[in-house]
């Protein structure tokens, strides 16, 4: 069985994509372990010089580096994603960068229609900048619209349509992640790349 | 004009503080820069409403007070730092202080690339209805490999840079007036933004890369120019006469005359007397000024609409009265649009004089009196008018 990891994309109490993962992590619990991780606790981003990762940093990190893959669901702020998981993607990408090769799914829940639409695009093209170099699972939209709504009372999907979706999407994943692991030739020079981009001041 | 600078890092070294120091500095004779820093503004928490505190309303208040805002964002991972990511959150969520801002963005980046994608991601971040900035299309100011694109004094060391830069600033300039034109409400209240009366543009006669607002403008440009003077010839229509001679008819003309080209750049005065003997003040370094300079802000409304009546040709002279030198006193300020021969606007000819001793000798010649009731002889093309501000005639 895969071990995977679901990143909550906020750091608010509440949350419709801290309730996603968690459905998604019972609803699929017989094909893979997932453990849901926070980043509330982590500290803003503010470019130290020694490039040392802060402690709460270095523990996301680790178990990123040992999951096979990762789940990240992000909500939108103003059509793109929250501080909260800019400033982690800016830690992971300036300190330990585990997310380079990483098989990396995508959801989103929003209270609107839209579903994250807008900062599920920014997402990937953030994961794919050298610096973090995550391996994005591609054509793989879960958009998550009116997530007030959206849950029963026990945590579960309502919308049958929808989990049959999110169903295709993560079995998609699972192979994906093996897919990802035979990907090998460009991954020196991701390392390389990653390793050498510049962050000096900008 | 306020602007304020947004500095897109926390970090304590920012080549893009550097960045925004620079257009600060070099160019303070066309807008009032206040470089800002986010460093201290707490990560945004919607569990966590911190928008009371001290550092967040601050950012609120300048950027409120301010007629358009300039970001400098780096690019990390793609994209906008958090930090600024988190200060535009904070002023989306409770707040609003960008809404219907102008904001301009420029960014320095250590690649090639200048921070080509996260200008774009923050275009569509200020885009956003909660935002609601008003960003200025194109004119995309992008500064790659900036490690070597400041000189010792932190100035930039590329010449076409700076000019590209400077290209940048004054249509962001343009682009706040249009803006608050768009803004305006139905009637349209304030004007002055109808008109360009900081002179940011050039016209084929403007005289380049002279600081319009030096005291010594004119000699600056009399020497730039090579300008005639003194008994040189100058071919008119019709007939010629010497510069000097040209300066002694025009200094005998019965009225405070003053030319503005149609930048809207105060060209020449008969300067004869000093300000406090004139009716409508003058000063020599005032030559060369842009209109803006030479009067106060709330008149801008006025002077532009003046403007707007002559160079749209509505009008071909306006004129007020400015009642404020007393009874035995008639002043009449009256601006007449300056054309070429195909009616193209050139300018404003502006002639101020009092017109009681001619109104006078002209009663006691004719034996005429001046009675009351409907005969307003002193009132010419328009009623609208301010006398407080002098050269202004008032929207109702």
């Amino acid at each position: 069985m895969k071990n995977l990891i679901g990143i909550v994309g906020t750091n608010s109490d509440n949350s419709t994509n801290r309730q996603l993962l968690q459905f998604i992590q019972k609803h699929f619990s017989g094909k893979a372990n997932i453990e849901v991780c926070e980043i509330k606790d982590l500290p803003g981003f503010n470019k130290p010089k020694d490039r040392e990762a802060p402690v709460e940093v270095q523990k996301l990190s680790d178990k990123i580096e040992e999951a096979d893959g990762v789940i990240i669901s992000t909500p939108e702020y103003n059509h793109s994603v929250p501080a909260a998981l800019k400033s982690t993607l800016e830690w992971l990408s300036y300190t330990t960068q585990p997310l380079i090769d990483k098989a990396v799914m995508i959801t989103g829940a929003s209270y609107g229609r839209l579903g994250s639409s807008r900062s599920q695009a920014h997402l990937r093209q953030m994961l794919d900048a050298p610096e973090l170099k995550a391996r994005i699972m591609p054509s793989s939209e879960f958009l998550l619209g009116f997530s007030l709504q959206a849950f029963e009372e026990n945590g579960d999907l309502k919308d049958k349509s929808k989990i049959e979706e999110l169903e295709g999407i993560f079995d998609d994943f699972i192979q994906f992640v093996d897919i990802t692991n035979q990907l090998v030739n460009a991954k020196s020079t991701h390392k390389k790349q990653a390793q050498q981009f510049s962050w000096e001041d900008h | 004009m306020k602007i304020v600078g947004i500095v897109g890092s926390n970090a304590d070294f920012s080549y893009n503080r550097l960045l925004l120091n620079f257009i600060a500095k070099k160019f303070d004779k066309l807008i009032d820069v206040e470089v800002l820093d986010i460093a201290d503004v707490p990560m945004f928490n919607q569990s966590n409403d911190q928008t009371n505190s001290d550092v967040i309303q601050n950012l609120n208040k300048k950027i409120l007070a301010a007629d358009g805002v300039i970001i400098a964002t780096p690019e990390y991972n793609h994209s906008i730092p958090s930090a600024l990511q988190s200060v535009l959150e904070w002023l989306s969520f409770k707040i609003h202080p960008l809404d219907g801002k102008p904001v301009m963005i420029v960014g320095a980046s250590y690649d090639v690339q200048g921070s080509s994608r996260s200008q774009l991601h923050l275009r569509q971040i200020l885009d956003a209805p909660g935002v609601n900035a008003v960003v200025m299309p194109g004119n995309e100011f992008l500064l790659g490999e900036v490690h070597k694109a400041f000189d010792q004094e932190r100035n930039l060391k590329d010449k076409e840079t700076t000019q590209f830069l400077e290209t940048c600033i004054k249509k962001f300039i343009r682009f706040i007036n249009v803006v608050n034109v768009m803004h305006s409400p139905e009637g349209m209240k304030d004007l002055s933004s109808t008109e360009d009366l900081y002179a940011t543009g050039s016209i084929d006669t403007t005289i380049k890369d002279i600081n319009m607002l030096d005291d010594d403008w004119v000699e600056q440009a009399a020497e730039k120019t090579n300008a005639a003077d003194g008994n040189t010839y100058v071919k008119l229509n019709r007939g010629i006469l010497t510069v000097d001679q040209i300066n002694y008819f025009l200094d005998s003309m019965p009225a405070e005359l003053t030319f503005a080209d149609s930048n809207n750049q105060f060209l020449y005065y008969n300067y004869k007397y000093e300000a406090e003997d004139m009716l409508a003040a003058r000063r020599p370094e005032q030559v060369g000024n842009p209109l803006a300079e030479c009067h106060p802000e709330r008149a801008y409304s006025s002077v532009a609409w003046v403007i707007q009546q002559l160079r749209t040709g509505k009008e071909d002279v306006v004129r007020t009265h400015v009642p404020t030198h007393g009874p035995d006193k008639f002043v009449v300020h009256s601006y007449q649009a300056v054309r070429d021969d195909d009616g193209n606007y050139l300018g404003i000819n502006e002639y101020v004089r009092d017109i009681k001793p001619i109104i006078d000798w002209y009663l006691e010649q004719t034996g005429q009196q001046l009675t009351g009731g409907g005969v307003d002889a002193v009132s010419g093309a328009t009623s609208k008018v301010d006398s407080v501000s002098g050269a202004t005639v008032k929207d109702n």
